[in-house]
């Protein structure tokens, strides 16, 4: 079963064409690494698929659910309750984490719980414990974030993406905002994700991480996809020009 | 005399502010960052002997102060009584005007971020009227317009123990700081990082739950400082209601003092408004540290 089906996707800034024409499809469980040198769409690609911005023409499923579609040159969106619905079915994690400085971190990972899928407080206190536990943040659950490291802050923020129980998880950059040293906890912390089977599409500049841990990688330059295939064989063997061009710089 | 005396002390204490910035500016650089860096001796011994020449003045002063108490105290406690009074409407002034100013400023600046052209054009031709306009005139206006304009005679209204002079001046000062609450709750509204809107968005708040819950909070705490130079301002402004024979205070100083042909209403007038905005000044410091948990 695909969680995300996304079809001949356009989106243009003003007169800029961004995405031209994007076809991607993401399985059940599986783990798709965007890469691509930047300015090539990969952000706006994932602003696309979680509603952040809305595309020009083509059309988005999400678990089953039609986001829009392309009629007669028009496109159409659902309306607000379907959307609603879908954006229960994804998380999105950012590349500057975006917590909410006046929450602690536990209420930065409990408040759309308890608001918008109107949780009672112990049963998102339960979720959010769980997943501290998992973030190894279980100490910090009532610092703010501007006492967190960056590591720490994004790993509340990916908390704060699966309280909600996702279908899909996004990531743009997740460590591209970090010092080196604070990456690797984040890395892992996806790293376990995908061994729970979690279905991601991380946008990165980590090579080995995308090769390691991606079933899939795409490969995104100037609004296209260039080339896709299986991680390993993409990263070691890659057959455009523009893909290994790309690669020779890593 | 005394002239020379206050001008020595001034020309003395600006001298030692001069030769300290540039003294501890020269310093800054050789400690390291927060240090406390001592007041090189210079400084202190200008601001001494400025505080010398300024000696014979403040006892003076305090001298006469003390004569005119404890020499007529019957005009003394007079005096207090009808100034503590206006001080009575002064101060309703103010929480009226913050009362009502705060939220309408609130709308303005909803208003001047709105979508629809009309209504952003409405709302930014409003703060650029009451603020490029003076605050005598708009009371003035407010007061006599509806009369002029209108032909409503407004002599006899009276809300509760409120005549229209009062209601009016209030009325004035609200519409007037919701114009400059406005500038600062927009400039605060538009400093806020787009990524808060967009995490929320993703979150699924709606697009009220996102306001309250994420934008307004951290507003409130960016806006704080600029919010509580015009609430200190306003407390002084209230002063201006004199001009539509509102009893305030000053109005009421103004009365005694050509009264008792002496400065003393005035002086004692100006305690109250110290007093009140050093009240102030310590709530908004206690507010503004309830909101230091985080940055
Ligand atoms: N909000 C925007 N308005 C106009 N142009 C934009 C906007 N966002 C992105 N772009 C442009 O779209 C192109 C793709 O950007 P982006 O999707 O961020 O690429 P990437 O994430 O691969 O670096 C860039 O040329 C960028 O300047
Ligand atoms: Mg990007």
């Amino acid at each position: 079963m695909n969680i995300l089906e996304m079809h001949d996707i356009h989106k243009s800034y003003n007169d800029l064409e961004v995405l031209k024409g994007i076809d991607l499809t993401v399985a059940k469980g599986e783990v798709v690494a965007v890469i691509g040198p930047s300015g090539g769409g990969k952000s706006t690609l994932l602003r696309c698929a979680t509603i952040l911005e809305r595309i020009d023409s083509g059309k988005i499923v999400i678990g089953g659910d039609v986001l829009c579609d392309t009629k007669d040159e028009k496109i159409h969106y659902c309306d607000k309750k379907m959307m609603g619905e879908i954006k229960s079915k994804f998380g999105l994690v950012f590349q500057n984490f975006n917590l909410f400085p006046h929450f602690s971190v536990r209420r930065n990972i409990t408040e759309a719980l308890i608001h918008v899928h109107k949780k009672t407080k112990l049963e998102a206190d339960i979720i959010c414990d769980e997943l501290l536990l998992k973030m190894d943040l279980v100490e910090k659950a009532d610092a703010y974030p501007c006492n967190l490291s960056g590591g720490q802050q994004q790993r509340v923020s990916i908390a704060r993406a699966l309280a909600t129980s996702p279908d899909i998880l996004f990531f743009d950059e997740p460590t591209s905002a970090l010092d080196p040293e604070l990456t690797k906890g984040v890395l892992t912390v996806i790293k376990d994700l995908a061994l729970e089977e979690m279905t991601m599409v991380i946008v990165t500049h980590e090579m080995s991480f995308a090769r390691d841990v991606a079933d899939r990688i795409v490969f995104m330059d100037g609004g296209v996809i260039v080339e896709e295939g299986p991680a390993y064989e993409l990263v070691t063997n890659p057959k455009q020009e523009r893909t290994k061009a790309f690669l020779a710089g890593y | 005399m005394f002239g020379t005396l206050t001008g020595c002390s001034v020309v003395l204490a600006v001298a030692s502010l001069i030769v300290s910035e540039i003294i501890m500016n020269s310093k800054k650089k050789h400690y390291p960052e927060g240090a406390k860096i001592k007041k090189p001796a210079p400084v202190v011994i200008l601001l001494a002997a400025a505080g010398v020449f300024a000696l014979p003045l403040l006892v003076t002063i305090a001298y006469k102060l003390i004569k005119l108490v404890t020499g007529d105290k019957d005009t003394f406690v007079s005096t207090m009584k009808l100034l503590a009074q206006g001080f009575g409407f002064s101060f309703g002034i103010f929480i009226f005007t913050i009362i009502f100013s705060l939220p309408l400023g609130l709308i303005v600046a909803a208003g001047k971020m709105s979508k629809i052209k009309t209504i952003a054009a409405f709302f930014k031709a409003y703060v650029s009227i009451l603020r490029g306009t003076p605050l005598m005139l708009q009371l003035l206006l407010v007061y006599f317009g509806p009369y002029y304009l209108f032909g409503i005679t407004t002599g006899n209204i009276q809300i509760g123990p409120f005549n229209y002079r009062f209601i009016a001046s209030i009325i004035g000062f609200s519409l007037n700081y919701a114009a400059y609450f406005a500038e600062i709750f927009r400039g605060g509204i538009q400093s806020m990082p787009k990524g808060q809107y967009e995490a929320a968005q993703v979150l699924g708040f709606s697009k009220s739950q996102t306001y309250f819950k994420i934008i307004l909070p951290q507003v409130v705490k960016r806006v704080l400082p600029s919010v509580g130079n015009e609430v200190i301002t306003l407390v002084k402004d209230t002063s201006l209601a004199q001009v539509l024979a509102v009893s305030e205070m000053f109005t009421q100083a103004s009365a005694l003092a050509s009264a008792q042909v002496s400065v003393m209403p005035f002086i004692v007038a100006g305690l109250f408004y110290y007093v009140m905005n050093f009240i102030i000044e310590l709530l908004l410091g206690l507010i503004e540290k309830s909101m230091n948990y985080y940055s």
